[in-house]
């Protein structure tokens, strides 16, 4: 079947699909623990009955039972040398079950393992254990290729890549998403649309894992990008524990009450996944027959991606930013960093132009002596490791553009192809195999022509070069070329002229906007004009610095004018979100002080400071201003975590407020007033020994002292003998002890029983995740929940002492 | 590590509620304003930012599972009475380790040793969620091969230390996991470090369909 007899399979209405294979060879014998491949090469007869009762049921489209054929899955059984000859069967054995009424798709998977960066399959090991499975049902005979299941959208990419180096035959594609419609790896609906379809997808789709509810979603995110046929298998709902054992809980009724839904979402083929059987294809093929499909978009608009994100590139939207930041021309530090291969500048490079505003980066690693395809590639991976941000590509070397865009998970832009011949020769082909889109650069062997018509004809002769190997346009970027105005009076009024003329042609359009002021002061601002005037022109994208401020303002002002930016929304949303935080800059120092309760009940330790200071100015002793604002507050920051009105950051907040407090009214305290604080009773803290967990035990050390308790804490891994010793020297009245673990609480007894030996008149306090009360009292200690509730019975503990 | 397949610098999603919720944060009862909403979305950015996680599973058969004690296929022996209930169905069962690595635990000391404990406790149990989210990736990630052999794990996991699965059964994870390979250590007392890391086993069950009455 060719792909364009494919498309057209789809004219003749909604396509039905085959439903679970390996649930109903299980129902024929196949154990859980075999290996389903071979075990259906040696059970025929099963493999032949279950898809034969699917072509019955109304299914079009059968997949071959080797979903995990490829080399690296079979190896698990040690039966990757069998590879080629497994799926050969299999596609046999499917050809026969069909016996010409339905088309054989030879089912590919994941092989099971995360790809780099994430785990240790490299792209190319992916590709290669593809290739095999690819060959084998490729002799087998079948029809068409489905790949299936998918989690990972660049192993998705390695299948669908090496299909594509074998066979020109047509390729289904489908993803799994989990709850939020994003695949377990984090790409959303659209953005494996976009890539996939650019990569040569004839269909594209989803399968297993959602619901059938969450999929009418996925297909409805889908369709208005979509230049394929969209496909759904779900799993007959989810599985569900119903008396002891696991099942899926939907019935074909229930399941096939979505197919209305899918189809009005945009679906075109439908079929079931995990739990579904024949029963459910003939219910589903029934009731489809009775709908129409919506067909394929002809064009879209230009769509780039990442793994994690989809940028659209439209004349009638905000001009698209491209930053140029991480392009060593010019950058010597850059330069520096990419010879040593330290991606660290890279990756801060791409956060600061992605927060500046930035939809898009450039990258280029050109530096002479270095090889520069290593370095594209290394740059690639760590960017996309740092942001979500699609990338365009800027090489003129084949070979490290083929190694970048091998390896980017997503749709990229190559920058740039000419009208020079090794540039169509090289580079052109390789957009097309990778799907990426490119930026048309209007200059050919001779250079670049001074006129507009000049590069104009160029323009056109590349794009029908382009047009030869698929492309549209909206897959192309034209360059307007902008030269220096120091060199030519001409230069930036011929560069609009480009932009105007592939405005009104259909085409987007790119600058690289600083070369306009090369050689020339003050250079921003001739930037900044240029490009109002070149948006005016009908500019879609710029290649440009986003940590310019001027640009950057200079390119929302002219969105409005131009009209790109609706109602001055994106201006409107972010000037104003701008002047509040510029207000409320202005406002906060003039904003009422806090006193220094409200400083403590805020947990304002900033602020303070100045509180106590005022208050000790308007005569207040340090004695009072405790007594009256910092313990009234700080046991109301007490009742709110009691009451959940606050939670623990908060409860933190107040006391390391109160800390401030203390240490800013330490120089006037008195000797008597001095020891307030540390009046309630001495507490010694460690967490015992064999446990490293402390942070519990530390937070009740801040609480206690704040809450005016004498604390020595002896950290973790603390030995019994050492608490002893420090509560002997202390004269401690409580030992507040924490463990973690059921291995290490057992310290807690021992230290109770050497304390009691010793004599100690100190209590016995502990925490910790595994403790309860039954457990403390067990050896007659007392048990604090929290670290709040800690506080409150030490000052029990007090009481009933006589203290406090 | 060949039985041991091992991922590294996933970042799964993580449950924001969740995080909040192993603060004491009750919804509709405690207050968060404007300041104090911009503090924990930073430092939950921060402990995201910090976090490295290393993620690994192996496949074991079960060979016996009857009062409370759970044989592995290699002799291992786990005993837990909740854990044997759990994996009563299982004649497989997956061991998974997540780490969320040692800057984390690095940045939550220095925190707290230059008085900002109000950030280190949201970095700790942003960390603690974040390293949980891994063990939930790597579920996730074997559900959906697993569903086509008609298998679907266990809604729950187990992890040493749990009810009556002791702590010390800790070992056996460690050494079925390689743990040191992956960057974690054991103390004497069966704690691991760094402190964010997790091991834990969940049962691989058959899923049956709904047949009609």
């Amino acid at each position: 079947m060719t792909r364009e007899e494919f498309r057209k399979y789809f004219d003749k209405g909604i396509v039905i699909l085959d439903g679970a294979t390996g649930t109903q060879l299980q129902r024929r014998g196949m154990p859980a623990d075999a290996c389903p491949e071979k075990w259906a090469v040696e059970n025929p007869e099963a493999l032949i009955s279950v898809q034969r009762s699917y072509v019955e049921s109304g299914s079009q489209i059968l997949y071959t039972f080797t979903m995990g054929g490829n080399a690296i899955k079979l190896a698990e059984y040690g039966l990757e040398s069998q590879t080629r000859e497994i799926n050969r069967r299999l596609a046999e054995l499917t050809r026969e079950a069909v016996a010409g009424k339905a088309l054989v798709a030879g089912d590919i998977s994941s092989c099971g393992m995360l790809l780099e960066p994430y785990g240790e399959v490299t792209f190319e090991q992916s590709a290669e254990s593809y290739r095999e499975q690819i060959l084998g049902l490729l002799e087998g005979g079948v029809d068409l290729f489905v790949i299936e299941t998918m989690m990972d959208i660049q192993e998705t990419r390695a299948a669908l890549i090496t299909i594509r180096e074998l066979c020109d035959l047509p390729v289904m594609v489908t993803m799994t998403y989990e709850d939020g419609m994003k695949t377990l790896m984090g790409t959303d609906p659209v953005t494996a649309l976009v890539t996939l379809q650019s990569l040569g997808a004839d269909a594209v789709g989803c399968n297993c894992s959602c619901r059938p509810a969450e999929m009418v979603d996925i297909i409805k995110a889908m369709k208005p990008y979509a230049k394929v046929p969209l496909i759904v298998k779900p799993n007959a709902g989810k599985p569900r524990l119903v008396g002891g054992k696991t099942v899926f809980n939907m019935d074909a009724d229930t399941f096939c009450s979505y197919a209305q839904p899918l189809i009005e979402a945009g679906a075109n083929a439908l079929g079931g996944c995990c739990g579904t059987s024949p029963e459910f294809i003939r219910k589903l093929s029934a009731i489809a027959g009775r709908f129409t499909a919506q067909k394929p978009l002809e064009t879209t608009c230009a769509m780039v991606s990442s793994n994690r994100r989809t940028v659209f590139i439209r004349r009638d939207k905000p001009l698209t930013v491209i930053g140029e930041r991480l392009n060593p021309t010019g950058k010597k530090f850059l330069k520096e960093a990419l010879v040593r291969n330290d991606m660290d500048k890279v990756t801060q490079l791409a956060r600061e132009q992605m927060e500046a505003g930035a939809d898009l980066l450039d990258v280029n690693a050109g530096v002479p002596g270095l090889d520069e395809k290593k370095a594209l590639t290394e740059m690639v991976r760590a960017v996309l490791d740092a942001v979500p941000l699609p990338l365009c590509l800027d090489s003129s070397s084949p070979e490290a553009l083929e190694s970048a865009l091998r390896i980017y998970p997503g749709r990229a832009i190559i920058n740039s192809v000419s009208g020079e011949k090794v540039k169509m020769e090289r580079i052109l082909p390789l957009a097309a195999r990778y799907g990426a889109m490119f930026i048309l650069l209007p200059i050919d062997d001779s250079g670049v022509p001074e006129t507009a018509e000049g590069r104009i004809e160029i323009i056109k002769s590349v794009f029908e070069a382009a047009r030869s190997y698929g492309f549209s346009k909206e897959d192309i970027l034209v360059d307007g070329v902008v030269m220096t105005v120091a060199a030519g009076n001409n230069a930036a009024r011929e560069t609009l002229k480009v932009l105007e003329w592939c405005s009104h042609n259909g085409f987007n359009t790119v600058i690289g906007l600083s070369n306009v002021s090369f050689g020339l002061p003050a250079r921003e601002n001739v930037n900044a004009a240029f490009l109002a005037m070149a948006v005016a022109s009908g500019l879609t994208s710029a290649i440009l610095n986003p940590n310019s401020r001027q640009l950057m303002d200079i390119k929302r002002a002219s969105d409005v004018l131009k009209g790109k930016d609706v109602n001055a929304r994106e201006y409107i949303e972010h000037y104003s979100a701008m002047e509040s935080e510029a207000k409320s800059g202005e406002v906060r120092p003039a904003r009422n002080k806090p006193t220094a309760f409200e400083a403590v009940l805020n947990g304002m330790s900033g602020e303070v400071a100045g509180a106590i200071l005022a208050d000790l100015d308007k005569g207040l002793s340090p004695k009072e201003i405790i007594d009256n604002s910092l313990i009234p507050a700080i046991q109301k920051v007490g009742e709110l975590y009691e009451e959940k009105k606050y939670f623990l950051p908060q409860l933190i907040k107040g006391a390391e407020a109160m800390e401030r407090a203390m240490e800013v009214l330490a120089p006037y305290l008195d000797k008597e007033t001095a020891g307030v604080m540390g009046r309630k009773g001495t507490v010694v803290m460690a967490t015992v020994k064999g446990d490293i967990h402390d942070i519990g035990k530390n937070i009740v050390v801040l609480l206690l002292r704040n809450y005016g308790f004498e604390v020595i804490d002896l950290g973790k891994d603390v030995p019994a003998d050492r608490i002893i010793q420090s509560a002997k020297d202390n004269n401690a009245d409580i030992i507040g002890l924490s463990a973690l673990m059921t291995t290490t609480m057992t310290e807690m007894p021992k230290v109770a029983a050497m304390a009691a030996d010793a004599g100690l008149k100190a209590r016995i306090m502990v925490g910790g995740a595994v403790l309860d009360r039954e457990y403390a009292e067990s050896f007659g200690a007392c048990y604090a929940r929290d670290a709040y509730s800690a506080v409150k019975l030490a000052e029990s503990l007090m009481r009933n002492i006589g203290g406090g | 590590m060949e039985n041991i397949k091992v991922f590294r610098g996933i970042r799964p999603a993580y449950n924001m509620d969740l995080i909040l919720s192993r603060l004491g944060y009750k919804r509709g009862v405690t207050g968060i304003d404007e300041d104090f909403g911009q503090l924990l979305d930073s430092a939950v950015k921060r402990a995201e930012s910090l976090c490295s996680l290393v993620l690994a599973y192996r496949v074991v058969g079960i060979s016996e599972n009857a009062d409370g004690t759970v044989r592995l296929e290699d002799g291992t022996v786990l005993s837990g009475q909740a854990l044997s209930r759990m994996l009563s169905q299982s004649r497989q069962a997956v061991l998974m380790a997540s780490t969320a690595g040692p800057r984390i635990m690095e940045e939550i000391r220095s925190l707290m040793d230059t008085g900002r404990a109000s950030e280190a406790v949201i970095l700790d149990a942003a960390a603690s969620e974040i390293a949980d989210a891994g063990l939930d990736f790597l579920m996730k990630y074997l559900e959906t091969q697993l569903r086509r052999r008609g298998m679907a794990l266990t809604k729950h996991r187990f992890s040493p230390g749990y009810g009556d699965f002791g702590i010390e059964q800790q070992a056996h994870f460690a050494r079925l996991l390689e743990i040191e390979k992956l960057g974690i250590s054991m103390t004497d007392t069966f704690m691991l470090v760094p402190e964010k890391s997790v091991l834990a086993i969940a049962g691989m069950v058959d899923i049956k369909q709904v047949e009609k009455e």
